[in-house]
């Protein structure tokens, strides 16, 4: 049966330890096929949240639910639809590959548990070394059998912490295609990460935690235009022509450009809104553009709010 | 027992505990050196028997061979238990492994299962094995007090029940304690008093016989039903995966 709502839902889920708040009440919906990144720093409430979903944890303010069950009451349920892959490949290491992953399809009771093994070693590359022992792989094989376990049952919805943890770039990057292939097949992903470059190739959206409270959510540009302003970054072939200063200056909405000897920079009131505009006034005026790059990354968005957020507590804390 | 109703995902867990014990150095020499010990020892005693010097008489010493036999249910699922919550916990596999759909009585029946049916096959391999060379070679009076029919009745009656008894009783301290060792040690605590009853038999202050095999029996798998339903009460998964 499929679900129509959200595949991953939090409404109001929140967790304290003992005096210590894990995550204060957070409200999330990730629709199906969604990519979603949860960012922040150690302590945050990344973690929390996963293991809340994987019903390892128990919210003790509001609901979550995974493709409509809810992890406390339903927790069965959630756990036969989600795949979890911790930061650490936790693998079974005397066990061979293929033996990891007979566990788990035969835990699963899948019907037919030699295809979805095939199917999950096929997927992840590992078809050679499936009668290897786990302990004799490298960190990045052990991830990748980490996310064949995670995947046997064929789940709908993935929770991946750190996924690309300690893995060189190529692995990472394999780590990444997988994870592309996986949600092109139906999947929806939640992952926790550090790798902020990697969040902005792959995320669709992305949350920004921090000491267990939610400061942002969008998709990786409108962070960065939220809390790096909407500066864009014009490079042209060649000096900025009478014509294209007139085009520019008379596009809507633009303020401080700054001419440089090959192109521009300036802010737009909303990026996503209006570089349209002012692209098509440059094609106008018959400029030769190279790029056209919206300024900064989620990286210096999310140091950005970081520092941001210092500052905030430093003035409280005087206060 | 609810932990059957989803057979086959406890029948999972079951057949990847063996396969693991397979590996493990420390389990699969606790698990194949002590039986043989616990075979050799009773075997020694009764071929060095003397009736003449000794004290107990015959019946005194096939109750001590007897009382090694009882001992095998009881030490090997000790250790192997320890080993069941905080083994997964050390390894970081236990955090994964709670999010398979296993509850927790189905999670907590495949762990003591496979070790409750090796051992109790183990116990009883050994033992048939023993009452096969008594058989073979023992003499007279040694003989016929220890193929007395009430000992292979006790100990069918009996071992299983214990093997349950320390398994339930390690799983209980392996569920809740940091260190494998302790977990251990715990369990021993507890397990030594238990063996009490069987002490009372081997050395005949209780005589073997039926009523009191079937009471002791009865009064271990009462003891074992009441720990079950404890270890699933204190069974608590944040608790498993936050102790480090």
């Amino acid at each position: 049966m499929t679900h129509a709502g959200p595949a991953i839902e939090l409404d109001r889920a929140g967790r304290t330890f003992g005096d210590r708040v894990a995550l204060r009440p957070l409200d999330l919906a990730i629709p199906p096929g969604e990519i979603f990144g949860l960012l922040g720093p150690n302590g945050s409430g990344k973690t929390t949240t996963l293991r809340i979903l994987a019903t390892l944890i128990r919210p003790t303010t509001g609901t979550a639910r995974i493709l409509g069950h809810d992890v406390v009451t339903a927790a069965m349920d959630v756990r036969r639809r989600v795949g979890v892959m911790p930061e650490k490949p936790s693998l079974y290491e005397r066990l061979t590959v293929r033996d990891n992953l007979v566990f788990w399809a035969d835990a699963h009771t899948l019907p037919d548990t030699r295809a979805a093994i095939a199917s999950a070693l096929a997927f992840v590359g590992l078809e050679a070394r499936a009668d290897d022992r786990v302990g004799q792989l490298s960190k990045g094989w052990r991830q990748r059998v980490a996310l064949a376990r995670a995947i046997v049952h064929r789940p709908r919805v993935l929770l991946l912490d750190e996924p690309s943890s300690g893995l060189d770039p190529s692995a990472a990057a394999a780590m990444e295609r997988m994870i592309r292939a996986l949600v092109a097949d139906g999947a929806t992903v939640l992952m926790n990460t550090h790798r902020l470059a990697e969040a902005e190739r792959i995320c669709d959206r992305v949350a920004i935690l921090r000491h267990g409270e939610l400061l942002e959510l969008g998709t990786p540009r409108q962070l960065r235009a939220r809390l790096l302003g909407n500066v864009v970054n014009v490079e042209l072939a060649g000096p900025p022509t009478l014509p294209v200063r007139r085009a520019v200056e008379a596009t809507p909405a633009i303020s401080d450009v700054r001419w440089l000897p090959g192109g521009f920079a300036c802010r737009l009131e909303d990026a996503d809104r209006d570089t349209p505009a002012l692209i098509a006034g440059l094609v106008h005026a018959e400029a030769q553009i190279v790029s056209v790059v919206q300024a900064g990354d989620l990286e210096s968005a999310y140091l950005e709010l970081m520092a941001r957020t210092a500052r905030e507590d430093e003035l409280e804390a005087a206060a | 027992m609810t932990a059957f109703t989803v057979a086959p995902s406890v029948r999972a867990l079951i057949r990847k505990e063996l396969r693991e014990y397979r590996h493990h150095r420390m389990i699969l020499m606790t698990a194949t050196v002590l039986p043989i010990v616990f075979l050799l020892l009773p075997i020694a005693n009764l071929a060095l028997f003397d009736p003449e010097r000794s004290i107990g008489g015959v019946n005194l010493a096939v109750g001590q061979a007897m009382f090694c036999f009882f001992l095998c249910p009881v030490i090997i699922p000790a250790t192997m238990s320890a080993f069941a919550v905080i083994g997964e916990r050390d390894q970081g596999t236990l955090e994964p492994l709670l999010t398979l759909p296993l509850s927790d009585s189905q999670f907590l029946a495949g762990k003591v299962l496979a070790i409750v049916g090796p051992t109790t096959a183990a116990s009883f391999a050994i033992y048939l094995a023993y009452m096969s060379v008594v058989v073979a070679v023992a003499q007279e009076p040694v003989r016929s007090a220890a193929l007395d029919w009430t000992w292979p009745f006790g100990f069918l009656l009996l071992a299983p029940v214990l093997a349950l008894f320390s398994t339930l009783t390690g799983m209980a301290f392996s569920a809740r304690a940091r260190d494998i060792r302790v977990a251990e040690h715990l369990s021993g605590l507890v397990l030594l008093p238990a063996m009490l009853p069987v002490m009372l038999v081997v050395t005949r202050t209780i005589e073997p016989s039926v009523l009191s095999w079937g009471a002791f029996s009865a009064v271990v798998a009462a003891l074992d039903f009441a720990i079950w339903r404890l270890a699933l009460r204190a069974f608590d998964r944040e608790r498993a995966i936050s102790t480090a």
